[in-house]
């Protein structure tokens, strides 16, 4: 609380979000001379990929990988830098006109920023099948967090399915800490192949190929992997038991399972994006969302610019390059370098860029999960907060409600605690494919701060004005 | 090849706006054996039904037009009709409750500026007689254990209530479908001709020909109007309301400016503010609403807030309500209010049998938009 008394009520920049993008963008501003406040949710610097860079009990360097590790470069550059870092942060709210609306340690605050670098990362794409919801099953990215803060991994019969680069990723890291998978329930269509094609030999050039290539050998030597896997169910009373399954045009199969952990890849973090306003669109190859952003990762919203995952699922190295993008920008437009010094210092990320992109079309579609995967049927949960069924949308579809907005009003659906944060991809593609249209054509949630809870109280301690208080108070 | 939809199809009604208000008078109209259609835009439009505070709620209104508390009263006595019929019809509860309600004050004047308003609204000439009282900070405690110190007392009347209003929303929509109304999202009306018996409505996927046509489209209804000879003198006002988490029932009777629903969240509610189309959510006016919720009931203090939303009433020069029928273009009729949570039994109950007699009766003149054509040397 001490550091954010010792705050001032404004500031030229504030970066949300301590992982590569955030990390890079703050280092480049403040030592431009910006004066640049860096808010994260987390205790300590990294943001997802780099959870617990400067303090996981994972000290073993080749359980996490080397990748792991490139985050502690840009921590250190991050701590030389000048600005100043606020973690355990949430942040509820921002508004167009630059004011921040956050919490620390049960107390909230309020800052102003010139400008703003969203730098909020990727979430993890829903999972919607049969079962989804039964406890012991999670998403692979929880259990990667678990493994890095703290080194856990589970006892009992774990099974992984999905597909994705992380999937693999995080298999062998779950290995190499010394975790048992049972079996790998790749679900990746084989038909994705035929896609992807073209871009292989773009993939070819990828610094990615030789890792991913390492990691899929790695895992595959020690744990089966079953691939062509459709028609995926959780069954269980009261916690998973076993998961069903079909691979290719084979019979259904049976395996038990204490823990299952999914995962589809991941998808930009929009909630705090969208909640300002900032303009998205449609992006066919990764399924998903993506802000309408400029060269140098300017929102539709001029004060705000969007880096990293958020901005476009694209990896680590290129987030962290797309925060010095946006903190180049954010020094320029508040007066600290001209547009030719700017230009030039953006030369190296951009060339970054383009080395680490190589292949990133080949990734998007050779991993495009499937459809029955990411659009529920029957009694499914779409909404797990409210439990709104998929064939509780389809009917609500058929009496005329064409959006996730409509829906929420005449479901709850997206209305309870996760405030559709979690479910909004799945309820979008659902009501596209009741309608036969695209995404584009369906929109996603409107939603509207808090973006975090926060409690009356907190809400109640912010400064009131008299016109406020007169446009409340009557007679 | 024209589309089904462009091939113009006979309804004996159009019904301009899928809100509350529209959907309360098709509903009512089907309900009549009349022909409906629904025209509506798409996901994202002003949707104050979308975003209202569900009060079902009688008191301190009318003062400056007696006859809108009546019809209000009027419509609160045939709300529990409604919400059975409703119910029967499609199996959706709307969980309407009419335990009465408060209005709550945080101050002696406060007390004071709500005892002279009551007094000078019941005190009108042709005001409509109903039960109401002031009560002190301990006969207040004694209906709502919860408050806290600060509330120096309040008003209450016991005809007053609460619904789920997406529930209502829903269930008028399901109704009227049940009826055989059709419903038409993404039909956004640009232009109407009064044409030999009826109206053309050119829409954004082509034409649709009525016999009648009820403007019903909120903000919209500004625009429609001259189309046909009516006018709809009606601006945006925002209201800025905050919601809870569910919390265990603790508020057995809504408050004017809190209420608990059925399904445990907490409503706070709600801010009049002019700000044109601009529906965002600021932290100043939120504190506000926080502040005073907090000082109200104590124990909400450490409740989470899960979200803030603005929505845009729909308010005429006056506050009150415009039911007009055309003089230039006969069976085009307008409706509009602030209030299509409380008035939906009205609407639908009421005048949708008015609308399909094809006239407005003597009594709905007082809410002619003619009231506003006031002389400026007046």
């Amino acid at each position: 609380m001490s550091k954010t008394a010792a705050l001032n009520p404004s500031c030229q920049l504030v970066v949300i979000g301590a992982g590569p993008a955030g990390l890079a963008a703050a280092t480049t501003a403040a030592k431009l001379g910006v004066d640049t406040v860096l808010l994260d949710e987390q205790p300590a610097p990294g943001g997802q990929i780099y959870r617990a860079i400067t303090e996981t009990p994972v000290t073993k360097r080749s359980i996490l990988g080397m990748d792991y590790w490139h985050g502690a470069e840009l921590v250190t550059a991050f701590r030389s830098s000048g600005a100043r870092h606020v973690p355990g942060t949430t942040v509820w709210s921002v508004t167009r006109e630059g004011e921040i609306g956050f919490s620390v340690g049960g107390a909230a605050r309020l800052i102003e920023a010139e400008r703003i670098i969203l730098a909020t990362g990727a979430q993890e794409r829903p999972f919607p099948i049969p079962g989804w919801t039964l406890p012991g099953v999670m998403t692979a990215g929880a259990a990667q967090i678990l493994l890095k803060a703290s080194g856990m991994v589970a006892e009992g019969r774990v099974v992984l399915a999905g597909t994705g680069p992380l999937l693999w990723l995080l298999a062998a890291q779950y290995l190499r800490a010394g975790g048992r998978i049972v079996t790998v329930l790749d679900t990746t269509p084989p038909a994705n192949r035929r896609a992807a094609l073209p871009y292989l030999p773009n993939f070819l050039g990828s610094d990615y190929l030789g890792a991913g290539i390492a990691l899929l050998r790695e895992v595959k030597a020690r744990v089966p992997v079953i691939g062509d896997v459709r028609s995926l169910r959780l069954l269980g009373e009261n916690r998973v038991r076993e998961v069903v399954y079909q691979s290719g045009t084979a019979p259904e199969r049976r395996i038990g399972a204490d823990l299952v952990l999914l995962h589809q890849g991941v998808v930009p973090n929009l909630n705090l994006a969208n909640a300002i306003g900032c303009r998205q669109e449609w992006h066919e190859d990764q399924l998903c969302f993506v802000p309408v952003i400029d060269a140098w990762g300017t929102s539709s919203i001029e004060r705000v610019a969007i880096a990293g995952d958020g901005a476009g699922i694209a990896g680590a190295r290129i987030a962290a390059e797309r925060g010095r993008l946006a903190a180049l920008e954010a020094a320029h437009r508040l007066g600290r370098i001209d547009a030719y010094r700017r230009d030039a210092e953006a030369v190296a990320p951009r060339r970054a860029i383009t080395r680490f992109d190589k292949g990133r079309r080949f990734i998007d579609l050779m991993y495009r999960p499937r459809a029955e995967h990411r659009v529920p049927q029957g009694d499914t949960l779409a909404c797990r907060c409210e439990e709104i069924t998929a064939q509780q949308i389809v009917e609500a579809v058929k009496l005329g409600s064409t959006g996730p907005n409509q829906m929420k009003s005449l479901l709850r659906c997206g209305m309870g605690p996760c405030q559709g944060r979690l479910c909004g991809l799945t309820i979008t593609e659902l009501i596209a494919s009741a309608r036969g249209v695209s995404p584009a054509d369906v929109g996603y949630f409107r939603l509207r701060p808090p973006i975090k809870p926060i409690t009356l109280a907190e809400l109640a301690s912010l400064p009131k004005s008299e016109a406020a208080v007169q446009a409340v108070v009557r007679g | 090849m024209p589309a089904p939809e462009t091939s113009p199809p006979l309804f004996d009604v159009a019904v301009v706006g899928g809100g509350l208000v529209g959907t309360a008078i098709a509903w009512g109209l089907a309900r009549q054996g009349q022909r409906v259609a629904v025209l509506d835009e798409g996901d994202v439009a002003i949707r104050p039904s979308r975003g209202n505070f569900a009060l079902v709620w009688l008191q301190s209104k009318g003062l400056g037009m007696p006859a809108y508390a009546a019809w209000t009263k009027h419509s609160t006595d045939l709300w529990t009709g409604l919400a059975a019929e409703l119910r029967e019809e499609t199996g959706i509860d709307v969980a309407y409750e009419r335990r009465g309600g408060f209005q709550l004050a945080l101050s002696e004047a406060e007390v004071a500026a709500r005892a002279a308003m009551q007094r000078r609204l019941h005190s009108q000439p042709d005001m409509v007689v109903y039960p109401y009282e002031m009560l002190d900070h301990d006969a207040v405690a004694r209906m709502l254990p919860a408050i806290g110190p600060e509330v120096a007392g309040g008003s209450y009347c016991p005809l007053d209530g609460h619904c789920n209003s997406l529930r209502l929303l829903r269930a008028l929509h399901t109704g009227m479908q049940r009826r055989g109304a059709r419903y038409l999202p993404e039909h956004r009306v640009e232009h109407i001709d009064p044409q030999a018996g009826g109206f053309r409505l050119r829409h954004q996927k082509g034409e649709l020909h009525a016999g009648k046509l009820v403007l019903a489209s909120g903000i919209g209804n500004a625009r429609l109007a001259p189309m046909v000879g009516l006018a709809a003198p009606v601006r945006p006002q925002r209201g800025q309301i905050v919601v809870t988490e569910r919390l265990r029932p603790f508020l057995p009777y809504p408050v004017a400016t809190i209420r608990q629903t059925d399904d445990g969240t907490v409503l706070l509610g709600d801010s009049q503010e002019e700000a044109g189309l601009d529906d965002s959510v600021g932290s100043e006016v939120t504190a506000v609403i926080a502040d005073r919720a907090v000082r109200m009931f104590p124990r909400l203090a450490q409740a989470n807030v899960v979200r803030s939303w603005a929505a845009l009433r729909v308010m005429t020069p006056d506050g009150f309500p415009i039911y007009d029928e055309s003089q230039t273009a006969p069976g085009a009729f307008l409706a509009t209010c602030h209030s299509g949570v409380t008035l939906a039994a009205s609407h639908a109950l009421a005048l949708a049998p008015m609308l399909a007699g094809g006239s407005l009766p003597a009594q709905m003149r007082a809410f002619t938009a003619r009231r506003f054509d006031v002389p400026p040397t007046a």
